[in-house]
């Protein structure tokens, strides 16, 4: 009878995940395809003839891709390995300014940007007397390279840590160079993970709509032309069409990826003691390394001082000055939003990843078989730009049965399924390192599945659970595209309140409150690397990768 | 060493409060110049009006600028009412109601260009409100039905760097034809017509002063000049202020004078013709605080309401549309004003934009 009873649960648990893929995820997708095909129930594809009309848009996407790509890429390389060859303490320092371009709000930085490196910026102009304009595709791959460089370092180094050492080891005692040891096993032991690393850079580059907003100038690429159509143009229908285009080269590269890199990404978490190895620090590619991870480390913390610097100063004639006025002009907006967006952020953390490692539980540890075809689904989030989801939100749920729009629930189920796929991918890592008899043994003994789930998978899944939900936390926090589309008065996140007063031109109270975002966001990471450093001293942290 | 970093950065949230806090304290002095009179016009006008309570229940607005949130909060107040608003372009406001199926967003809809309040009336998205003082508003200003009503006026002007255009030689533009002249060439910036509603009154501003097709003919050679076009409404006057550009085409009020002071620039009306831009407010159709709504359009055209958005709005007198409402000298020489045509703002609006896209396309 018991177990009549927890077989059903079991079967609603499962089916409830399910759902709530197919609901929240899978529907929205379907919806922009369907806005983007049909016009009153008949297929119409007139609207695509924009791809004709101005492929130059399709064209400056992909080769802003391209740069990108290129630019982060090397970056990215240039510092996992002279991380990899420092000492413990530069690799600290290293990870703590990576860090900060991962918890910090989007777009801050392009400001910050023009403010430095524009006409009358304080580098360009100030320190070397140049007056050049920051605005066009340069602007745009220099914003996107500092921003995707951090996150792909962050990936290599992880990889490099578990890298099997032996190799170097033995090559150096032999009598290697330097400059040998790195092109000659270093780079090419790495060669997978730069795929990925570039395969990641070129889809987050084709997403992303606020930097080319800001900086693009008269460069216009796609995803800024979907936002403009909702925004200006008053024409779903176009911004539908727009995402759709934008879905193609990014659903082939995530295919790719599944398929051929699936492992190198899985690997990267968890697992590793991060002693490094004892390189001689010297040589010709050793130097390079370092002074290309050197200038680009400089140039991010230039960039953040810069909007630490905007929080507390205000010019008046052209001289700067000391003040607090824009941490009272943002009191009010902190007050009545921050608890908002802290609550809406925990709720997303927390429960994208309890559904993400329980969605693969059922994928991979019972094997359904169902559950493997909603993990993929899953995924989908991770691909597209945030406004394709947005908008996907607003297509879904504007009509009986679940009309959504306007409630903070819509908005909350929106950053935690565009969540589930970083959860699931941590999710299923975890579960890998769950000793299968361990779960055997429980179902000999007579337990049954959900008793596994309850006392086994939870238990043992704490610090994936935990990694995941910092993650969720600190992406929402900071996230705007997705949910742009979707916030309604009563509902505003501390990122909206940054974009509204950035858009009204108070650029010192928008930096308070990007100071205060990343405060929060410093405190949780720092609780967490708190937390897991007390158990596990020796283990490494990874971060995982996180889309606009 | 972990400990430490922890309590460190609880230090530092805990200072950051309490900065707040501070800054929350030094800015009870600055309160003190109010105006005296107004007092006395509050204290009458306030007699007059019987109390409304909302026991607490919520309003909803969606406005062009966070700046009114001390208009909101007085209303709050007095009616017993939870004021919450976003700020959004006019353009936005109408694409998200259609996007979501025609439900209105909000129950207040304040501020922005009054092209997009004709669009959504004839969409049939808005509720019909004759406010207590409308017959002290005139009637081009509002409309016959009731549907929307005017807040005031922007009008449009140039911010000018004359220290970036020194350096090429130039000097700062008085008029519309001179801004056109190749000179200028890449020193100007604008928003695109279609996100900001200032900018959009500027195309339409110079159509009605040109005539339509010496008027496109102009914004033809005005385009060779340009760069490109903001996609934000606050670009022309941001990236003047930072020094991007020399010329930025701007909504003339106290904001941007003060901008304009404390960056060494100058603000200047055009001497051929100045584009003006009524700004809506108007109520949606089926909210939930629909009468709320109505009550605060009451609210706002009260002299002292009046005084006050002049002040938030920065607003010189003649931008206000309520008779007898002061408000800043900012020296708008009204005469200059351009002979508009307020019936086609909304009309004409599509077939305006779409010929502009053309014309400007790429940019």
């Amino acid at each position: 009878m018991k177990k009549k009873v927890l077989d059903s649960l079991d079967k609603i648990l499962m089916l409830a995940i399910i759902l709530s893929v197919l609901i929240f995820i899978l529907y929205p997708f379907v919806s922009v395809f369907i806005t983007s095909l049909m016009e009153n129930g008949s297929i119409d594809l007139s609207y695509f003839s924009f791809v004709k009309e101005e492929s130059y848009l399709i064209k400056n996407s992909i080769t802003t891709g391209i740069y990108t790509t290129i630019l982060s890429t090397l970056f990215s390389i240039m510092i996992a390995v002279y991380s990899y060859t420092s000492s413990n303490k530069v690799k600290k320092i290293i990870m703590a300014i990576l860090m900060l371009t991962i918890i910090s709000p989007p777009f801050v930085t392009s400001l910050s940007y023009i403010k430095l490196f524009g006409r009358r910026g304080l580098v360009t102009y100030g320190l070397l007397g140049l007056s050049i304009s920051p605005y066009g595709q340069l602007g745009i791959v220099l914003m996107q390279s500092l921003g995707f460089t951090s996150m792909n370092a962050i990936l290599l180094i992880g990889y490099l840590n578990q890298l099997d050492k032996t190799l170097i080891e033995s090559a150096r005692s032999l009598g290697a160079k330097t400059t040998d040891i790195i092109k000659d096993i270093i780079l090419p032991l790495m060669g997978p993970s730069i795929t990925v690393v570039m395969l990641l850079s070129f889809i987050r580059s084709l997403a992303d709509f606020s930097t080319p907003r800001i900086i693009g100038g008269a460069f216009n690429v796609l995803a800024t032309e979907a936002y403009l159509s909702v925004i200006a143009k008053g024409n779903i229908r176009r911004a539908a069409t727009i995402s759709v285009i934008l879905f193609i080269p990014a659903i082939l590269v995530f295919v790719l990826y599944m398929t051929k890199f699936k492992s190198v990404a899985m690997s990267q978490h968890g697992t590793n003691s991060g002693e490094g190895i004892s390189l001689k620090r010297q040589g010709f590619l050793y130097n390079i390394m370092k002074i290309g991870a050197t200038f680009f480390l400089v140039w991010i913390l230039i960039q953040y001082t810069s909007i630490i610097m905007s929080a507390f100063t205000d010019m008046y004639q052209g001289k700067m000055y000391f003040t607090l006025d824009h941490f009272r002009d943002s009191k009010i907006s902190v007050m009545t939003t921050f608890p908002r967006t802290i609550l809406v952020s925990l709720v997303a953390g927390i429960v994208s990843s309890v559904i993400g490692l329980i969605l693969e539980y059922y994928a991979f540890i019972r094997n359904y078989k169902i559950a493997k075809i909603i993990d993929f689904i899953a995924t989908m989030p991770y691909i597209v730009p945030g406004t394709f989801f947005g908008i996907g939100y607003i297509l879904a749920f504007n009509k009986a049965p679940l009309e959504l729009t306007g409630t903070l629930l819509i908005v909350i189920l929106n950053v935690t399924f565009r969540q589930l796929p970083f959860a699931s991918k941590v999710g299923y890592s975890t579960l890998t390192q769950i000793n299968r008899d361990t779960i055997n043994s429980v179902k000999d003994l007579g337990g049954h599945n959900l008793h596994v789930i309850k006392d086994i998978i939870l238990p043992l899944s704490k610090n994936g659970l935990f990694i995941s939900f910092v993650n969720g936390f600190t992406s929402t926090m900071t996230t705007i595209g997705s949910i742009i589309f979707l916030i309604y008065p009563k509902q505003k996140l501390a990122t909206m309140v940054m974009f509204d007063v950035i858009e009204s031109g108070k650029y010192g109270v928008g930096s308070v409150i990007a100071f205060l975002i990343i405060l929060i966001c410093l405190m949780v990471n720092g609780l967490y690397f708190f937390l897991i450093s007390r158990k596990r001293r020796n283990k490494d942290v990874s971060y995982g990768i996180q889309p606009n | 060493m972990k400990r430490k970093s922890i309590k460190l950065l609880s230090l530092l949230l805990l200072l950051t409060m309490i900065l707040t806090a501070c800054g929350q304290a030094n800015d009870n002095n600055k309160d003190v110049v109010e105006p005296k009179d107004t007092e006395i016009v509050e204290q009458e006008v306030v007699e007059e009006v019987e109390k409304l309570d909302f026991e607490g229940r919520q309003m909803n607005v969606v406005t062009t600028s966070e700046k009114y949130v001390e208009l909101f909060d007085a209303f709050a107040q007095e009616v017993n009412a939870k004021v919450d608003f976003l700020s959004m372009s006019s353009g936005e406001v109408i694409s998200r109601i259609e996007a979501e199926g025609g439900k209105p967003m909000a129950d207040l809809w304040f501020g922005g260009g009054i092209d997009a309040f004709m669009a959504a009336k004839d969409s049939g998205l808005l509720e019909s409100y004759v406010p207590k003082e409308a017959d002290k508003v005139p009637s081009q200003y509002r409309d016959s039905e009731g549907f929307w009503i005017s807040k005031g006026l922007t009008v449009v002007g140039f911010l000018v760097n004359e220290g970036l255009l020194n350096e090429k030689g130039l000097e700062a533009p008085t008029t519309w034809a001179e801004l056109a002249d190749p000179k200028y060439k890449d020193e100007i910036i604008m928003a695109n017509p279609a996100i900001s509603g200032t900018n959009y009154g500027a195309v339409k501003g110079i159509l009605d002063m040109y005539g339509e097709e010496a008027g496109w003919a102009f914004l033809e050679k005005l385009n060779a000049n340009i760069p490109f076009y903001g996609k934000r409404g606050k670009d022309p006057e941001e990236k003047t202020v930072a020094g991007e550009f020399a010329i930025g085409i701007i909504p003339a009020d106290k904001s941007s004078f003060d901008a304009a002071t404390k960056n060494n620039l100058t603000v200047v009306y055009p001497e051929d013709g100045i584009p003006w831009v009524p700004e809506g407010v108007a109520i949606f159709k089926g909210g939930e605080g629909e009468d709320i709504a109505k009550a605060f359009i009451d609210f706002m055209l009260r002299d002292d309401n009046q005084e006050k958005l002049a002040e938030l709005d920065g607003k010189d007198g003649a931008q206000m549309i309520k008779e007898g409402v002061g408000g800043y000298d900012l020296g708008l020489p009204v005469d200059k004003l351009i002979d508009q045509d307020i019936s086609t703002f909304g009309s004409m609006r599509q077939e305006i934009l779409s010929r502009w896209e053309k014309l400007t396309e790429g940019k």
